[in-house]
């Protein structure tokens, strides 16, 4: 048992490679794209300009869109969030999930693959005489 | 007043098909509610067919003619347009009177011969019946090659259906696909045809200044003049000489020609034809199918007089089809086999008249055969219904006694297809041969046709005369001829008409009479001279001078006329010295293994079977390789590499989130490395 | 004061830990921590270039993001927890089934 932070190497850091060479293909660009000299804020007050913005309050020093609307519908998808994070995570006292028994994440195979095999094991019993003991194995 | 009445005529003109058409909707779907089967309707629609027509007829007679779009199916702005229109000139005219004629009176005669006979599917019948005129009118006035030959085909579609009408028996139906494979054959190169005329002159249209027989001529005479890309430069004739390459696509028409028409090698399919009913015989062979073919040529006259090989040929196809039917039709029993063998022999006449330059000559024996052998059709029907439905003319015999009208109308018909004096036949046939003969004088080929047509009089006379011995004369040899079935007033009012014209029809052109007198009685002649300019005798004429080489032997037409007329009496009188006693012998055993050949129809049947069995099978395995290998093997292919190729790119999709994450990654950086790159961000 | 570049390239570089963290982790909490990273990377361009253009616009937005990235977190928790309770497990490569 490793007691410390352990590097995994292997493989399946290959797929990260491909992420590397994003890096480098937006890196070229970034270095090579040229931009003016940043207009910056010229000293005005940021966090409150920030504030007149997003409520639609004329005062904010700084040029900015009114964000009121998006403000209620960030607000809105929030809550819708949260509903959704309390339905996927809830469970009833005995453990059966509620209102989601009927999502199937299983791509709709027998959900029960035991019993499905032991059906196909009394339709054939040839082949579950000749080989039972993998079978079992294989499930 | 007269011009608005011109042009009402012209504006219901479309009805003399269309009433046809309706009256085959009605006894299609309403026929076995109604009286008699349907055939009040059909009757009527042909009745009114035949009005509409001749007031067309006296139209076209006061010198309006009629050439116009009427529907347009498919229009490209630059190459060809597809549709249907009509053309109303004295040929067409003429010939839709015979059509709407021929088509009532067998109507007619119908009544007798299926209602009254208490015969099964009156409705399918009269549909049929309705389908094929309508089929026939249609195609009569078509305006363009295109429209003759979608009605050509449904005019071969009907006679499929009619002749086969009593599909329960094991003949018809063969008979049936027979007839429709055989014309089939031929209609492959009138399709063929079709198409390379398109693709040469950008128009089937048979009338007008753009008409491809205008548009030929001018090709030939642009280079004819030494001018290289002349009036030729503008069409193009694949490499051939414009000559040459008209001859070709001549031929290829011909062959839907001499399918319908059934000329040798392609007429085995009409003597099993007559397995149809006997009205149906009268109608294919006198006015609808048959006589298509040799109308198809006299309607695109223009262009055939550009050729003189294709001229030839059909002359000595004509000819010597005259003769080698007319042989087969010496041995025959069965009443019906001989009519329909001397049906192959006459349109082979036209074929002649229509190769040797004579437009008018076989434009008049079309006519007054369309009469006459619809009459003979009608006579054998009344004499297969007297008898029972017994068609061997062994079994008959006295029958005169019995059937005086049908034996009167019956004996002018033969006298008109033996071409005796002044019957009708004798006009048309006499004129066909004296055009062959003036312009075979310079043409070996012509010759030759016009030998064979000669030497098919004598045996015309012969069959025939041998046919009304052995039906008429003489003493009953059944007893069924002893008593034979009583006929009503629908079988005799259609004898006694068609009797009446195929009497007095012929003199409505005696070129003959008309040489020796002087006068001015050669009213066919007159009726197909004026018209729309290029579709007129004069114009043919001109262009068999100037184009093709023919030219005229002056001779007396009197000569050749008594020349035929002895060899028609000859062929007569031997008929009559071996089979007018009352108990005539079977003459014809005599003849020994020559009848044999004759009987087995020179065994054209047998060959064409082999050459179907060896060469068919063989295109046919070839072609069912083909489909299956090739044809089926590229389309498997695709699905068997779609399913191959999906079932291995499915497993990219491998269901782990890493896998789905490090292909998106890699797609943002090469599409970002390409659109940079592409963009020069790199720089 | 700092040129640009180099608050996009600082930006650039958290991205890409993120992504290097999703494309070679298996655990789903390592997941929802390396998403919060790109999320962030987001966040400095966003303020980056409300310095550069002089507009507070950005800035808010990075509030924005930071309130939608709760929300994101909240939700994948959940998922999380159904995850481990259909799988046994929080392994992301373990849950295959979601395929043909």
């Amino acid at each position: 048992m490793p007691t410390r932070p352990h590097l995994n190497l292997g493989s399946h850091l290959l797929s990260g490679l491909v992420a590397v060479a994003l890096f480098a293909v937006l890196a070229t660009v970034f270095l090579t794209a040229s931009f003016g000299a940043p207009q910056g804020f010229g000293g005005a007050q940021v966090t409150p300009s920030i504030g007149y913005a997003m409520f639609d309050l004329s005062g904010g020093e700084i040029p900015s869109d009114s964000f009121l609307a998006a403000f209620e519908i960030i607000d809105l998808v929030l809550l819708a969030a949260l509903a959704a994070a309390v339905m996927l995570a809830r469970r009833e006292a005995d453990g059966k999930l509620i209102g989601i028994e009927s999502i199937r994440t299983d791509g709709g195979r027998p959900r029960d693959t035991t019993s499905a095999s032991d059906t196909d094991v009394e339709t054939e019993p040839n082949a579950a005489a000749d080989g039972d003991g993998d079978r079992e194995g294989a499930n | 007043m007269a011009a608005t009445s011109t042009a009402f005529a012209f504006e219901v003109a479309p009805a003399i098909a269309i009433l046809p058409l309706a009256s085959f909707v009605i006894a299609l779907f309403a026929g076995k509610y109604l009286p008699k089967g349907g055939a009040l309707a059909g009757i009527a629609a042909t009745g009114g067919s035949l009005l509409l027509s001749l007031w067309i007829a006296l139209t076209v007679a006061g010198g309006a003619t009629y050439n116009e779009e009427i529907y347009s199916l498919v229009t490209t702005p630059n190459s060809f347009d597809l549709h249907f229109g009509l053309l109303l000139d004295p040929l067409s005219a003429l010939m839709l009177v015979i059509v709407s004629l021929v088509s009532f009176l067998v109507h007619l005669f119908s009544l007798g011969y299926m209602n009254d006979e208490g015969e099964r599917g009156l409705p399918r019948y009269y549909a049929g019946l309705g389908l094929f005129s309508f089929s026939m009118l249609a195609f009569v006035f078509a305006d363009n090659l295109f429209m003759s030959f979608v009605f050509f085909e449904l005019v071969g579609l009907c006679s499929w259906l009619l002749i086969g009408h009593w599909y329960r028996e094991e003949a018809p139906p063969s008979a049936a696909k027979k007839a429709f494979l055989v014309t089939r054959f031929g209609d492959y190169f009138f399709l063929v045809g079709v198409v390379a005329i398109f693709a040469t002159f950008g128009t089937t249209l048979f009338a007008g200044p753009e008409s491809f027989p205008t548009l030929a001529e001018e090709a030939l005479a642009g280079a004819g003049g030494g001018e290289a890309g002349g009036g030729a430069g503008e069409l193009s004739t694949f490499g051939f000489g414009p000559g040459t390459w008209f001859t070709v696509l001549g031929f290829l028409v011909l062959g839907g020609v001499i399918g319908k028409s059934a000329q040798f090698p392609l007429h085995t399919w009409l003597p099993d034809a007559m397995e149809g009913p006997t009205p149906v015989s009268a109608l294919i062979h006198a006015a609808t199918m048959v006589a298509a073919g040799v109308y198809l040529v006299a309607r695109m006259y223009g262009f055939y007089a550009l050729s003189p090989t294709a001229l030839a040929v059909i002359a000595f196809v004509g000819g010597f089809t005259a003769l080698f039917a007319a042989s087969m039709a010496v041995v025959k029993r069965d009443i019906k086999q001989v009519l329909a063998y001397s049906t192959i022999s006459q349109y082979g006449y036209m074929m002649l008249g229509l190769g040797a330059g004579g437009y008018v000559a076989a434009v008049f024996h079309l006519m007054t055969h369309a009469f006459f052998k619809a009459l003979l059709f009608l006579g054998a029907g009344a004499v297969i219904i007297a008898m029972h439905h017994r068609q061997d003319m062994w079994e008959m015999g006295g029958l005169k006694e019995k059937l005086p009208v049908t034996y009167y109308a019956f004996l002018a018909g033969s006298l008109a297809l033996a071409g005796i004096f002044p019957f009708a036949g004798f006009w048309s046939k006499d004129e066909i041969l004296y055009e062959a003969l003036i312009h075979g004088l310079n043409d070996p080929l012509l010759l030759g046709g016009y030998l064979m047509g000669l030497t098919a009089i004598v045996f015309t006379g012969f069959y025939t005369f041998r046919m009304v011995l052995l039906t008429f004369h003489g003493e009953p040899r059944t007893h069924t001829a002893r008593n034979p079935h009583s006929l009503g007033w629908s079988v005799k009012v259609p004898l006694v008409v068609l009797g009446v014209l195929a009497t007095v029809i012929g003199l409505i052109n005696m070129t003959p009479v008309a040489e020796a007198t002087g006068l001015h009685i050669e009213y066919l002649h007159t009726w197909l001279e004026h018209g729309i300019p290029g579709l007129t005798v004069e114009h043919y004429d001109e262009v068999l001078e100037t184009v093709a080489g023919y030219s005229a032997a002056s001779l007396s037409p009197l000569l050749p006329a008594v020349l035929s007329l002895a060899l028609a009496l000859a062929g007569a009188g031997l008929a009559w010295a071996l089979y007018s006693g009352p108990d005539p012998d079977h003459h014809t055993e005599r003849l020994g293994d020559i009848r044999t050949l004759l009987m087995n129809n020179y065994y054209q049947d047998e060959y064409q079977v082999w050459i179907a069995e060896t060469f068919g099978t063989g295109v046919a395995r070839l072609s069912d390789r083909f489909d299956q290998s090739i044809v089926d093997g590229a389309v498997n292919g695709i699905s068997e590499v779609s399913l191959l190729s999906g079932d291995r790119i499915r497993r990219i999709q491998t269901g782990i989130v890493s896998n789905y994450a490090t292909l998106l990654t890699l797609g943002l950086v090469v599409l970002l490395l390409s659109v940079g790159l592409a963009g020069g961000w790199f720089l | 004061m700092v040129a640009v570049q180099f608050y996009l390239l600082l930006s650039a570089a958290i991205f890409c830990i993120g992504l290097f963290g999703i494309l070679t982790r298996r655990n789903v909490l390592f997941f929802l921590m390396s998403v919060e990273l790109m999320l962030n990377a987001a966040n400095i361009n966003l303020v980056a270039f409300s310095f550069q253009y002089g507009n507070l616009t950005g800035q808010v937005f990075s509030l924005f993001i930071t309130a939608l990235a709760a929300a994101e977190v909240a939700v994948g928790i959940g998922i999380m927890l159904v995850l481990y309770r259909n799988f046994g497990d929080v392994d992301v490569t373990k849950a295959t089934t979601l395929r043909w």
